[in-house]
C-alpha cells in the first residue's frame, strides 16, 4: 500500500467516524427531545384547527349562537363547561346531524349540510378548547357579527294609534311579540334584513292565513326560520298572522330599528382608520372635521344623534342628492362596519362644534375659508334632501361650487377655486384631484433587479465570449 | 473449508454460515466479493482511476442508497397510513403529533425523495458529459432514462398522499394536462384519477402505484442497470482531455478500497439527510379543499419547467409534444451520436469544453429573454385570430423556437466545423440549461395568476 493510499484511507476513516458520530448523536438528541416535540406538535395542530374553526363559526354559527358563543334568544350558549367536558364524539354527532325538533340543522355534507367531517371536528375542538374572545374578534373582523341585542321597543305613540284600529288589542299584542321575537331577523317594521325576507310586503299579505300559520308553527326547512310552536302559544301565532296580513294598516315606525352598536376589535379599528383615510378623508377631512365638500363627522351633535345602524345605512346607500355616494357596491359589509366603528370611537372626545379643515391653520390654503362650521343634518331631518349643500356656508365658499373643472369631486369643487382666500393660483390642482401618476417601469426597478439582470447578462456574455474565442483558436484537428 | 465440528453451538453456527471468516489476503477479499450477493455487483478488482470521486461524484451509488432509504422509511410510513380522504390527512397529523419519530421518518422520506430527483438528473448529466452512454452502453442509457421517468412518477404519486392543499392542487395542476393527450386524453385522465377530478379514488390509485408498481419497477430496472454495468465492462475510465486512449490502469481490490469509500460516502450522506430532516420539516398545509384553490396553484417543483412551457404554448404542444420529443430525443441519443471516441473525457475535448461553455452562455441569455418576450411582446393568438389556438398559440411559436434552434445548430456547424458529436453536445447543453432556467423561473418568479414577479417582490395572496 503506497503513501497516497494510506492518506486516502486516513481521510476516509476520519469522514466515516465523523458521519457515524453525527448519526448516533443526532438520533440520541432527537429521541431526547421527542416527547417535548410531540406535545408542541399537538398544541400546534389544535391551534390551527381552532383557528380554522373560528372562521367556520363566524360564517356558519354566529348568526344563531351569537358573537362569542353566548347564545341568542332560544339558541343555546356554546361557551359553557357542560359542552367543554362533553364527549367529543357526542359533540361531533350533534353538529353533524343536527338536533331533532330544534332549529339546529345537520351540518354534515352527507346529511346535506355544507361542512366536511374534518371541519366538524374542528368546530368540536373550538367548543372544547377554543378562546371565545378571539372568536368574537374573528367574527367582527369578518363583518359577520349578528345584530345583538335582538329585540326593540314599539314606538309608544304609534302603539296607541294601533290600539284604535279594528282588533287593535290583537295587533298591539302582535307588534309587541314581533318587537321581541322577530325583529332581529325580519327587521324594523318587518321590512327584512340580509337574514330574512320582508314580511311587511304586499306579496306576503296575499298569502292565505293557513299557510302563514303553518310557516310560523313549523318553520321553513332549509332556512333559518325555525318552528315556533314550542315558544309561542297558538293565539300568539294567530296574532302575528293577523299583523302580517294587515301590516299596510300599521303606520311606519311602529317597530323601530334597535340601536345596535357595531362591535369593534383592534384590527377592525385599524382597518376602519385605513379605509377612512383612503376613502372618506378627502371630503370629510383627515380627522372627520369636515370640509367644504362634506359635513363634519367628528362632532358631538352628529355622533350622539346618529346610531351605528344609521351611519352604516348612510355609508352603504349614500345620501341621494348630495355628493355622498353609495359605498355598498365598493366595500364589503365588514369594511363599512369597520369604518362605522372607527367613526364611533370619536364620540368620547368629539368637540361640541366642528372645526372644519379650513380657516386658520386647518389644512392647505385651497381648503381655507372664513365660513362657519358645517352642521350635519341627519338624512331624516333634511328639508331639501341635500344635507351637505343645505348646511354649507353661503359666504366665502360660494366659489367652490361654481367651477366645474375636470377632475374635481362630484359636488363641483374644482378648477377655479381662485377665490378661496386668494392664495390659490389657477394652475394648481389640489392633491385629491390630481390623477395618480403611474411611475414608468424603469422607475420601479430596484438594485436587486439591476444586480440580477446585469450579473446574469454579464456571466452569459463572458461564457459566450470565452467559448467563441476558444473555438475560433481551436479548429477541428482532422479538418473534417 | 474448516469442517471440524466444534463443541460450541456458536462456533458451529459460524462454521456453517460463514465458513471462510474474514478474508486475510487480497485473494480472500476478491473471493468474498465474487461470492457475496450484494458485493457481487462489483468486480473483484477495480481501477483506481474509475474510483476518482470527481469523476462520477458517486451519483449512481447515492441514487441507489436513496432508494434503499426511501424503501425503508416508506414501509414504516405505510404502517400508519390509510389511503382514503380525509383519513389520510388525519394520519399525517397523527404521525406528527402522536407517533414517536413519525415526523422524522416522514421528513427523511420527503427530503430523500426530492434529493433523488436531483441526483438522478445529475447522474444523467454526468453520464452524458463523460460520453458514458456510448457503445456498448446504449442499453444502460435507455434503462437509466426509464428509471428517471419512474423516479419522477414515484415522487409525483407520493406528492398526493398527505392529502393537504399543497398535494391536492399540485396533483390537480399536474394531471390537468392529461386531457390534452390526443384521442385518449380523457380516458387516460379518468383511468389515472379514478374519476373526472382528483378525489379519494385518486388517492387510492396513486397509493397503489406509489407503494407497489413503481418501487417494483424501479427495483427491477435498478438490478438490470447494475448488471449491465458489469456486462459493459464496468465504469468508463476517466481521462484527462490530453491523455491518450491507452493509459496504464492501476487496479486494486474492491475490498477494501471501493467498499470502504462507498460506505463512508453513504454514511456522510445519511448523516447530512438525517440532520437536514431533523431541522427542516416537510411541508404540510391545511386539509385538501377542492373548493378553495390557492393562487398560484403550482405543480411539484420538478414539473415547474413544464408548467412554464404551458404558459407559452398550447397545452398539446407545451405539455405533450415538447416533453415527448425531449424524452424521445434522450432515448435516441446513443443511436444518433455513434462516435465511440472520447469516452471518459468530461465534455469530450478542448473544443467540446468551449462548445459547452458557449451553449451555456447562449441559453442563459436567450431563455429568460424568450420568456420575457413571449410574456410581454408576442401575442400570437391576437395576431392570428382566425387560426385555431393549437396553431396560433402552439405550432407557430413551436416552429419559431425550432427554427431558432436549427439556425443555431447550422451556425455551430458552419462557423466552427462542428462534428455530429459536437453538435449533439451543444444542443443538449443548450436545452438542459434552458430547462433549468425555466424551472427556476417557474419556482421563484411566478406569483399570483402565474404572472411574472421578482422573487423579493412576490405578493402574498391570502385566502
Amino acid at each position: 500500500m503506497n503513501t497516497k493510499q494510506k492518506i486516502t484511507r486516513l481521510i476516509e476513516f476520519l469522514f466515516g467516524i465523523l458521519a457515524t458520530e453525527a448519526i448516533v448523536f443526532a438520533i440520541l438528541f432527537y429521541a431526547f427531545e421527542e416527547p417535548t416535540r410531540l406535545v408542541s406538535a399537538q398544541n400546534e395542530i389544535l391551534q390551527t384547527q381552532v383557528d380554522d374553526a373560528m372562521t367556520l363559526y363566524a360564517e356558519n354559527c354566529a348568526v344563531c349562537h351569537g358573537l362569542a358563543g353566548e347564545g341568542i334568544g332560544a339558541t343555546p350558549s356554546l361557551d359553557n363547561d357542560g359542552l367543554r367536558t362533553m364527549d367529543y364524539d357526542e359533540l361531533v354527532k350533534i353538529i353533524a346531524r343536527g338536533r331533532y325538533e330544534t332549529a339546529m340543522p345537520a351540518w354534515n355534507k352527507t346529511d346535506g349540510g355544507p361542512l366536511s367531517d374534518y371541519q366538524i371536528g374542528e368546530l368540536a375542538a373550538l367548543i372544547q378548547s377554543g378562546d371565545w374572545n378571539a372568536t368574537r374578534d374573528r367574527v367582527v373582523n369578518l363583518g359577520l357579527a349578528p345584530l345583538v341585542p335582538f329585540e326593540t321597543e314599539p314606538d309608544p305613540v304609534i302603539f296607541e294609534q294601533i290600539g284604535a284600529l279594528t282588533d287593535g288589542a290583537v295587533l298591539q299584542q302582535a307588534v309587541t311579540l314581533f318587537a321581541t321575537e322577530c325583529v332581529a331577523c325580519h327587521g324594523a317594521d318587518g321590512l327584512g334584513t340580509s337574514l330574512a325576507p320582508a314580511l311587511n310586503d304586499p306579496l306576503v299579505r296575499e298569502k292565505a292565513a293557513d299557510e302563514l300559520t303553518r310557516i310560523i308553527t313549523l318553520g321553513t326547512p332549509g332556512t333559518l326560520m325555525a318552528g315556533w310552536s314550542s315558544t309561542l302559544a297558538e293565539e300568539e301565532i294567530a296574532a302575528l298572522v293577523t299583523l302580517v296580513t294587515r301590516w299596510d294598516e300599521v303606520p311606519l315606525g311602529a317597530i323601530p330599528a334597535p340601536d345596535v352598536p357595531v362591535p369593534t376589535t383592534a384590527e377592525s379599528l385599524a382597518l376602519g382608520e385605513e379605509l377612512f383615510a383612503a376613502n372618506c378623508s378627502r371630503c370629510h377631512g383627515p380627522e372627520g372635521q369636515g370640509t367644504p365638500r362634506a359635513p363634519a363627522l367628528n362632532v358631538k351633535s352628529f355622533l350622539t344623534e346618529t346610531s351605528d345602524l344609521a351611519i352604516q345605512q348612510i355609508v352603504t346607500q349614500g345620501v341621494p342628492g348630495t355628493a355622498m355616494p353609495a359605498w355598498g357596491d365598493r366595500m364589503t359589509e365588514a369594511d363599512i362596519q369597520a369604518i362605522v366603528g372607527f367613526i364611533r370611537q370619536w364620540e368620547a372626545t368629539a368637540p361640541e362644534v366642528a372645526t372644519p379643515a379650513r380657516g386658520g391653520g386647518g389644512g392647505p390654503p385651497w381648503l381655507r375659508s372664513d365660513a362657519p362650521a358645517d352642521v350635519f343634518v341627519p338624512p331624516g331631518q333634511q328639508t331639501d334632501g341635500a344635507a351637505g349643500q343645505a348646511a354649507d356656508p353661503q359666504a366665502g365658499a360660494t366659489d367652490h361650487r361654481e367651477g366645474s373643472g375636470a377632475g374635481g369631486p362630484p359636488d363641483g369643487y374644482g378648477g377655479g377655486g381662485v377665490a378661496a382666500g386668494g392664495e390659490h393660483t389657477a394652475g394648481e390642482v389640489p392633491p385629491w384631484a390630481q390623477e395618480q401618476v403611474q411611475p414608468a417601469w424603469w422607475e420601479t426597478l430596484d438594485q436587486r433587479v439591476l444586480v440580477l439582470v446585469f450579473s446574469g447578462v454579464g456571466v452569459a456574455t463572458l461564457l459566450i465570449f470565452v467559448g467563441y474565442v476558444a473555438l475560433r483558436r481551436n479548429p477541428p484537428s482532422d479538418g473534417e | 473449508m474448516n469442517e471440524t465440528p466444534s463443541d460450541n453451538i456458536i462456533q458451529r453456527m459460524r462454521a456453517r454460515l460463514w465458513p471462510n471468516g474474514l478474508p486475510r489476503d487480497d485473494r480472500g477479499r476478491m473471493r468474498l466479493v465474487v461470492n457475496n450477493l450484494i458485493l457481487h455487483i462489483h468486480p473483484a478488482k477495480v481501477s483506481m482511476r474509475a474510483m476518482r470521486w470527481t469523476y462520477t461524484w458517486g451519483l449512481g451509488g447515492l441514487a441507489a442508497m436513496l432508494l434503499v432509504l426511501l424503501g425503508s422509511t416508506g414501509i414504516l410510513l405505510e404502517i400508519n397510513y390509510t389511503p382514503s380522504a380525509p383519513q389520510a390527512y388525519l394520519n399525517i397529523l397523527e404521525l406528527r403529533s402522536n407517533v414517536w419519530f413519525g415526523e422524522l421518518i416522514r421528513n427523511v422520506h420527503h427530503w430523500s425523495a426530492n434529493l433523488l430527483v436531483v441526483v438522478t438528473v445529475l447522474h444523467l448529466l454526468r453520464v452524458f458529459f463523460t460520453g458514458a452512454y456510448r457503445p456498448p452502453r446504449e442499453t444502460n442509457w435507455l434503462i437509466g432514462v426509464g428509471m428517471l421517468l419512474l423516479v419522477l412518477g414515484g415522487n409525483f404519486t407520493g406528492y398526493l398522499l398527505p392529502w393537504d392543499q399543497l398535494a391536492f392542487w399540485a396533483i390537480t395542476v399536474g394531471t390537468s394536462v392529461l386531457t390534452y393527450v390526443p384521442l385518449i386524453g380523457d380516458a387516460l385522465g379518468r383511468l389515472l384519477l379514478g374519476g373526472p377530478e382528483v378525489s379519494g379514488a385518486t388517492l387510492l390509485n396513486f397509493y397503489s402505484l406509489h407503494i407497489s408498481f413503481i418501487p417494483l419497477a424501479i427495483f427491477g430496472l435498478m438490478s438490470f442497470h447494475f448488471w449491465r454495468i458489469r456486462k459493459d465492462g464496468g465504469l468508463t475510465n476517466p481521462r484527462g482531455v490530453d491523455e491518450t486512449e491507452k493509459v496504464k490502469l492501476e487496479r486494486v481490490t474492491t475490498i477494501p478500497h471501493l467498499v470502504r469509500r462507498e460506505l463512508v460516502y453513504a454514511l456522510v450522506w445519511l448523516a447530512a439527510i438525517l440532520v437536514w430532516a431533523m431541522l427542516v420539516p416537510a411541508p404540510l398545509e391545511g386539509i385538501a379543499n377542492p373548493d378553495l384553490s390557492p393562487n398560484p396553484a403550482k405543480a411539484p417543483w420538478y414539473f415547474l419547467g413544464l408548467q412554464e412551457l404551458l404558459l407559452h404554448f398550447h397545452p398539446l404542444v407545451g405539455a405533450i409534444i415538447i416533453p415527448a420529443a425531449f424524452f424521445i430525443g434522450l432515448a435516441l441519443l446513443p443511436f444518433y451520436d455513434v462516435a465511440a471516441e472520447n469516452v471518459g473525457v468530461y465534455f469530450r475535448s478542448h473544443r467540446g469544453r468551449s462548445l459547452t461553455v458557449l451553449a451555456t452562455g447562449l441559453s442563459l441569455v436567450s431563455t429568460p429573454l424568450w420568456v420575457a418576450l413571449d410574456e410581454f411582446v408576442l401575442h400570437w393568438a391576437d395576431w392570428l385570430p382566425a387560426w385555431p389556438s393549437l396553431v396560433s398559440n402552439g405550432l407557430v411559436p413551436l416552429a419559431v423556437v425550432a427554427l431558432g434552434l436549427i439556425l443555431m445548430d447550422e451556425w455551430v456547424k458552419d462557423s466552427f466545423k462542428a462534428t455530429v458529436e459536437e453538435r449533439v453536445l451543444f444542443l443538449f447543453t443548450f436545452l438542459f440549461v434552458a430547462i433549468f432556467i425555466l424551472t427556476i423561473i417557474g419556482i421563484f418568479f411566478r406569483g399570483p395568476g402565474m404572472s411574472l414577479y421578482w422573487p423579493w417582490a412576490m405578493p402574498v395572496v391570502s385566502h
